[in-house]
């Protein structure tokens, strides 16, 4: 276990060295800069901000005191937002993008899960077709087409909750979580519907079946681990996705999470912030992909050994 | 049907068919099929793929596939299988009635330890202790001749070989002690070195316990070595019936003597060509008027197309279904 953890943790560290430099070079490829906006300025102010940023230096050299930065947890100063470091400004979004993450990756996987196993354990029945319908709204209707409508009907019609904003209430935190999770609910009562009808199929499962193993016992005590195993695997990248924030959720409910600034960074040709994001979702996404790892060797023997 | 011995059998199985339900009609797999298991007795069902023989074993235990049909009966120490809750149904593969299958490299469930896979059985039906049904096992894995046994109850399937998982699956069947045991060809997957082993543990472990086994394979070596009785099955009919060694002797349906002399042996002179019975054997499709071996017979008469043979004794405790033996008896 510990050498597993050290050798993905190294594979990890490649992975993110890797995205740092690629992301460097690439996001420079783009033209303009984090100064050419339609107001005028006289090249002398302009040569002067660039150098107190440190643009005029070669890309190479600016790369290199870049990288030293990230060493010594430096992410330098935000361009776009004066006064404050990336740092600062992930670290002041995160726990907003976190909360709302958390229990949205929460609900979407205990309501996908169990839509799933209903769903195959009674085919062709109510609640199959039902949680058949809701996969197909929640993957083919657009967040920002749901959100807006859930905010219409349960905070403006029936008032039972805020319409946005970020509150002390847990209020505030229903219609965003519900909103964030209903596409992951689809897909992984999707996902589990089909590795359940699959594993019930097993030859195993007919083993336990003529042990004399009955109905819901061969369900929950054989038939469960090979269903969720595809959920598993799916809940590593998606969890690091989910956590960090989305654009259109923290928009449409005014919330200051840090989904916003992955778009806005990049059309700011704010450079340092948009390097910082990308190292922070770098960073999940490696770190999920390993837990998602350790918990599948957990359930499955036959990973272990890989 | 007095032909077919009624004193204390242990599996009584009367006009059993079984039929599934196709896109392109309704196949009949087993086709009234009648016969008789005595308590410790071994009886093989033999015949080629497509005969119905497996499908005999799943309808006993309540495992065809959604769309197969069972109709009959099949009187197990007094209780018709066939009729019985789903409860009582499982109480019964659970203590009494046990099944090992053809694949044993899919058969147990990889995500769980050997020992806790056989040690389940015994909690669930026979209200053992987590740790009493766990030493239960170990022993049973070393009866199976499981070397370490206590270390492999720990290991998980996929760190056997296959022999060794069939070991694991016949001592997962045996360790409840059950009456009657279900073998649907358990060395088929198995290199030929390791069948004439599990053959070997699977017939002295039972006569231990005094189980009773229905062995379906196309193997007629093993039924030979092993099996009291024989029912050679076609078109999901039982064609022949009796003894083992008098059938092998001298076997009286065309089909069975086809069956013997296609069977290649070592000792036998070196012929150019293997053996075969000619034609094809039948796969499900509607059921012929006559007897079913009919098309692929060469010593068919009239009758055999237009009227099934009844089965009939053609000798102390032989039977078979054939135009032509009934009057040699």
């Amino acid at each position: 276990m510990l050498r597993f953890l050290t050798k993905r943790a190294g594979d990890g560290i490649l992975t993110l060295a890797a995205l740092v430099t690629l992301t460097f070079f690439v996001m420079r490829l783009a033209p303009g800069g984090p100064f050419s906006s339609n107001r005028k300025i006289s090249p002398d102010i302009l040569a002067n901000i660039e150098a107190t940023y440190h643009l005029d230096e070669p890309l190479l050299q600016q790369f290199l005191r870049y990288v030293w930065g990230v060493v010594r947890f430096d992410f330098g100063p935000s361009i776009r937002f004066r006064d404050y470091s990336v740092a600062d400004i992930l670290i002041s979004g995160l726990p907003y993008s976190l909360t709302i993450g958390f229990w949205a990756v929460m609900v979407a996987t205990v309501t996908g899960v169990t839509l799933g196993i209903l769903g195959a354990l009674k085919r062709n029945s109510i609640i199959d077709y039902s949680a058949g319908v809701i996969a197909v709204i929640g993957i083919a209707v657009p967040i920002f087409v749901l959100a807006p409508l859930m905010q219409v009907y349960f905070a403006l019609t029936l008032r039972w909750l805020p319409v946005g904003g970020w509150g002390d209430s847990w209020r505030n935190l229903v219609l965003p979580i519900v909103a964030l999770s209903l596409p992951n609910i689809a897909y992984i009562s999707r996902l589990t519907r089909a590795a359940m009808i699959e594993t019930l199929r097993e030859n195993y499962i007919r083993t336990a079946v003529a042990k004399g193993i009955g109905g819901r016992r061969v369900v929950w005590n054989h038939a469960l681990t090979g269903a969720v195993l595809p959920v598993v695997a799916y809940l590593g990248p998606a969890t690091a996705a989910i956590i960090t924030g989305s654009i259109v959720i923290e928009t449409i409910f005014a919330l200051p999470g840090i989904g916003r600034h992955f778009v806005d960074a990049a059309l700011n040709r704010d450079y340092p912030l948009v390097m910082g994001i990308t190292i922070l979702y770098g960073g999940f996404l490696i770190v999920f992909n390993i837990l998602a790892d350790i918990l599948r060797g957990w359930l499955d023997p036959r990973v272990r050994n890989e | 049907m007095p032909l077919i011995p009624m004193t204390d059998s242990l599996l009584r199985v009367r006009d059993l068919s079984v039929r599934f339900r196709l896109p392109e009609g309704e196949v009949t797999a087993v086709d009234h099929v009648s016969f008789d298991v005595a308590p410790g007795e071994v009886l093989g069902i033999v015949g080629e793929s497509g005969s119905g023989k497996s499908q005999i074993l799943f309808s006993l235990m309540g495992l065809l596939a959604g769309n197969g049909r069972v109709s009959g009966a099949a009187h197990f120490a007094g209780q018709d299988l066939l009729a019985m809750s789903p409860r009582a149904l499982d109480h019964v593969r659970g203590v009494a009635m046990s099944m090992i299958f053809q694949d044993p490299m899919t058969s147990l469930s990889p995500y769980k330890r050997v020992g806790d896979q056989l040690a389940e059985g015994l909690i669930v039906h026979k209200g053992l202790s987590r740790r009493d049904a766990g030493r239960e096992a170990v022993r049973m894995l070393d009866r199976v001749r499981i070397p370490d046994a206590a270390r492999r109850a720990r290991s998980y399937p996929h760190e056997f070989s296959g022999g060794m998982r069939q070991r694991v699956m016949i001592a997962m069947a045996l360790l409840v002690k059950p009456r009657l045991l279900l073998a649907d060809e358990p060395t088929t997957a198995l290199d030929v070195t390791i069948q004439a082993q599990i053959i070997d543990i699977l017939a002295e472990l039972a006569r231990e316990i005094g189980t009773a086994i229905i062995f379906v394979t196309h193997d007629l070596g093993v039924v030979a070595r092993l099996c009291d009785r024989v029912i050679v099955l076609y078109g999901g009919r039982i064609m022949e019936e009796g003894p083992a060694a008098p059938l092998f002797a001298a076997p009286a349906h065309p089909y069975a003597k086809g069956l013997l002399h296609a069977t290649p042996r070592i000792a036998a002179p070196l012929t150019p060509r293997l053996e075969t019975i000619a034609g094809a054997p039948r796969a499900g499709g509607a059921m012929l008027p006559g007897c079913p071996f009919a098309p692929r017979c060469d010593q068919r008469i009239d009758i055999c197309q237009t009227t099934p043979p009844p089965l009939k004794a053609i000798a102390p405790g032989r039977l078979a279904a054939c135009h032509l033996t009934g009057e040699t008896a």
